[in-house]
């Protein structure tokens, strides 16, 4: 083996998550390899060029382009290894093959953390039918079309799903002179960030349609509109059905984790990513993983909080340094949907950060964490949207067991 | 521009036809009013080479099926075109039915069949549904990827001599000294012998020509196509016992490792949409045969619509105009058929008994996904372009987009694209390469990115630039 091609951590995917993770890991005193598929670091926040982003992390107000700057700077700072252009092709075992213009070759690593970010979901993932003309894309494709290609995909759109891409993109369109019709919502709330519904489309007056969806597409070469019906839970009420006249349909239905690349990856069925320990370590010894390949996040600088704990462990895990020892479950109870990490280690010392996601929305409420019958953490809520993703941290002096994560009333 | 015969419509009957009659030696041109070929019934079809037990004996479509089922497994390995004979079951729990499905293939010469019951099936598909008591399986029957076989079949025509002209709808076709004179916006030539093998489009083209109308019905059929990572169902084609209008909802591999289900059959006018109500259908017939189908990791619904005339093929000479050939309802088993069909079209209807010449070799594409890590390594040394991925979900790379833009066919779309190398046929559908793609086209062939279509003329991706020069 190329002596050049061991590593103690490889990590893969140059977007904020694995920027901060390869970071950690060079500050830890590992060798560390940061591996992105494209021709510059940044991820997908090079084409989110709106503001709004760091405000938890750096106390400011930034773009995702300046975001991602900001980590490109420090990471320029360290010894990291990066390799651009570069494209992971198999994960086997802790052995990493990858292509680019210089061949295809295999990188070994002590440890790997997974960065890959996640995927959106495609009209097959939301079995949309009627016809497949051009003007049908994801609201990532259209911000990519518009924001880094310069190019408007339609006029008159209709944006069905009112997660936070879709409502960026909104605003975005409208901007740039198209018309945005309408944005559907098959549910009886938001999965965007509040502060996205009011700037994006209430400054827009862009009527923002809850418990409604497109039935249909119409159109042969090109979209001419769409059918669009109120809901009854999921099911079209065909009755409410009426057409409206468009040229371009966007969805924001979702987004997956782009785990396919780590075969016999043990995931939580909630959130598509891995099931992970409190160092953010997968099933697979040495295997970690943060930010949106591991859980969707709704703010980068969760990402950021949840990478740099990544990139630590899987340097210390590299080096020899990390132990698990005396492992409790971490469990999501009344009111959540989900939590991550899923289980920990009494003899971590560090402080356990778990993030979640309310089942729905609550109002005037409390989120507590239970140790056993203990109470360990508790928190008042004058309200949250489910779509907002939570965090607390609790002490480890805290935990002698299994904690379950709820919401309880008064 | 003179010819020796003019076909019209590009799909794989016709294809298969412009092959064979280059290689009988002659001058023949493809006239097709989309802009690649294989855009119609051709591209959204299961794909499956049947072995022909299913027709009724003394049929076309029993004929053409057993020889066509010979001739492709030869045609597709002579041009390279991904194809396997992994073998079909017809699953139920009627023997009697199973019996006479058995007996009608050995009635129309079908090799390899044979009657199994639960436990020999079990051997075969560990996952089927205990409802199912018997079965026949037919060793002749496979899959393979009908676009990249009618793909094939024309470019190698092209590189041996036949011509193809896209975008080009015939308008008008006078009797001449020659034979006939076509005549289209973009084209005027002369040809001694028209084939109407336009599929759907079949009557129209037939009032154009002059020659028989015959009653079309078409039956739209919907799939999904599900990722190639899920747990494999089965690694053989498996179909329910048949139904009056068509084959049932079957479940197969695909040659690239995805999974069909479907497809469905509704009568409707010639529209490939897809319906809540057929693709629930599909979902309810096919656990019949496989309970647990992970209808959840579907990456694509599309649909095809089949052009039906009454019980068989028509394949005929036109009775009402000397020299012309009138190719209609080609339904399945019409994939399978089309070699021999043909055949059967040069040598019988048109008289052209000399053997084969002996044909230029087409180049395949090259796949990066099947290479091994020294092939691809040869080849990104060659070339660079192979080590930039594009592609991510089927590892396609830039070499490979190029190389397909080179073709002999010359493809422009990002479909045509699509089929002939995957660049956004898995699990995203284009969703991290579809910018990319059409960027590739625009600065390879010359043209702005507002003039990249998706596949037909006006289906263009943009409709303008941000910030337009005031």
């Amino acid at each position: 083996m190329n002596k050049n091609l061991m590593y103690d951590v490889v990590v893969i995917g140059g977007g904020p998550a694995g920027m901060a993770a390869a970071i950690e890991s060079y500050n830890q005193g590992a060798k560390t390899l940061l591996i992105e598929r494209n021709e510059k670091l940044g991820g997908i926040l090079n084409q989110c060029i709106h503001n709004g982003f760091g405000l938890q992390y750096f106390n400011e107000e930034l773009t995702g382009p300046e975001y991602a700057l900001r980590f490109v700077e420090l990471l320029s700072k360290t010894k990291v290894d990066v390799l651009l252009n570069t494209f992971v092709i198999d994960i086997n075992g802790l052995n990493v093959t990858i292509i680019n213009e210089k061949g295809q070759t295999v990188v070994q690593a002590k440890a790997i953390v997974l960065a890959m970010g996640c995927r959106e979901k495609t009209p097959a993932g939301i079995m949309l039918t009627g016809s497949r003309p051009v003007g049908v894309y994801t609201a990532g494709q259209v911000q990519k079309m518009v924001n880094i290609h310069g190019k408007l995909p339609g006029k008159n759109c209709v944006i069905l799903g009112s997660g936070d891409i879709g409502l960026i993109m909104a605003r975005r369109l409208t901007y740039e002179g198209a018309k945005v019709l309408e944005v559907l919502e098959i549910m009886p709330e938001s999965g965007g960030l509040k502060r996205n519904i009011v700037q994006c489309l209430n400054d827009n007056n862009i009527p923002l349609k809850l418990k409604h969806t497109v039935t249909r597409v119409v159109g042969n070469t090109r979209i001419e509109g769409v059918y669009v019906a109120e809901v009854d839970g999921f099911t079209p009420k065909l009755e409410t059905e009426k057409f409206v006249k468009c040229d371009c349909l966007i969805l924001s239905v979702g987004l997956i984790p782009e785990v396919d690349l780590v075969k016999n990856l043990k995931l939580n069925p909630k959130t598509g990513g891995a099931d992970v320990n409190e160092f953010r370590e997968t099933n697979i010894s040495g295997i970690f993983s943060c930010g949106n390949v591991l859980h969707v996040h709704d703010l980068v600088d969760n990402v950021t909080y949840e990478s740099k704990l990544a990139g630590t462990n899987a340097a210390k895990y590299a080096l020899g340094k990390l132990t698990h020892k005396k492992p409790f479950n971490v469990v999501a109870g009344n009111g959540i949907r989900y939590v991550s990490p899923s289980f920990g280690y009494m003899s971590e010392k560090e402080d356990l950060m778990i993030y979640f996601r309310l089942s729905s929305r609550i109002t005037k409420s409390y989120i507590c964490v239970k140790c056993g019958e203990n109470e360990i953490y508790s928190k008042f809520v004058l309200a949250a949207n489910a779509g907002e993703m939570q965090k607390i941290q609790i002490e480890k002096s805290k935990i002698n067991g299994d904690l379950t994560v709820l919401v309880r009333g008064q | 521009m003179n010819y020796d015969v003019a076909i019209i419509g590009g799909g794989i009957v016709g294809c298969a036809i412009l092959n064979k009659l280059t290689r009988k030696n002659l001058k023949v041109v493809l006239i097709e009013k989309g802009n690649d070929v294989a855009v119609g019934a051709s591209k959204a079809n299961s794909s499956i080479i049947h072995a022909g037990f299913d027709c009724k004996p003394n049929t076309l479509k029993a004929k053409f099926n057993v020889r066509g089922n010979e001739l492709t497994f030869k045609l597709a390995k002579e041009l390279s075109v991904p194809i396997k004979q992994c073998g079909a079951l017809v699953v139920g729990n009627d023997l009697n039915m199973v019996n006479e499905l058995f007996n009608r293939g050995k009635a129309n010469g079908v090799k390899g069949l044979h009657i199994l019951n639960r436990e020999q099936l079990l051997t075969k598909v560990p996952k089927l549904n205990e409802n199912i008591t018997c079965g026949l399986f037919a060793e002749t029957s496979g899959i393979t990827s009908a676009y990249l076989l009618t793909i094939a079949l024309a470019e190698e025509a092209v590189i041996n001599g036949a011509e193809v002209k896209f975008n080009t709808k015939i308008k008008k076709c006078v009797k001449n000294d020659f034979g006939y004179n076509l005549i289209a916006d973009n084209l005027n030539i002369n040809a001694k012998y028209v084939i109407n093998s336009a599929g759907a489009s079949y009557n129209e083209v037939a009032k154009i020509l002059g020659t028989e109308q015959h009653e079309i019905e078409f039956r739209r059929g919907e799939y999904f196509l599900l990722d190639s990572n899920i747990e494999p169902l089965t690694n053989l084609t498996i179909f329910p016992l048949p139904s009056k209008f068509s084959k049932g909802v079957l479940i197969t591999p695909t040659v690239h490792g995805q999974t069909i289900v479907g497809p469905t059959s509704y009568e409707s006018d010639n529209t490939t949409i897809t319906t809540v109500d057929g693709l629930n259908e599909i979902k309810e017939k096919a656990v019949n045969i496989i309970k647990d189908i992970p209808f959840n990791k579907n990456i694509r619904n599309f649909s095809g619509v089949r052009t039906i005339c009454g019980d068989d093929f028509i394949v005929e000479k036109s009775t009402k105009k000397q020299n012309i050939i009138n190719l209609a309802g080609i339904c399945s088993p019409g994939l399978t058929a089309a070699p021999a069909i043909a055949e059967y079209v040069a040598e019988n209807l048109l008289g052209f008994n000399n053997a084969d010449k002996k044909m230029k070799k087409r180049v395949p594409y090259t796949c990066l996904h099947d290479l091994n890590e020294a092939e691809r390594n040869k080849l990104i040394k060659r070339n660079p372009d192979y080590g930039k991925i594009i592609c991510k979900c089927e590892c396609v790379s830039l070499g490979e987009i190029k190389e397909a833009l080179n073709s002999p066919l010359k493809p422009n779309s990002v479909d045509a694209i699509k089929r002939r190398v995957r660049a956004g046929m898995g699990r995203c559908q284009g969703g991290f390469c579809l910018t990319k793609v059409i960027k590739t086209i625009s600065e390879n062939l010359n043209i702005s990115e507002d003039e990249v279509v998706k596949e037909n003329k006006g289906s263009n991706f943009y409709v303008s630039n941000i910030n337009p020069k005031k």
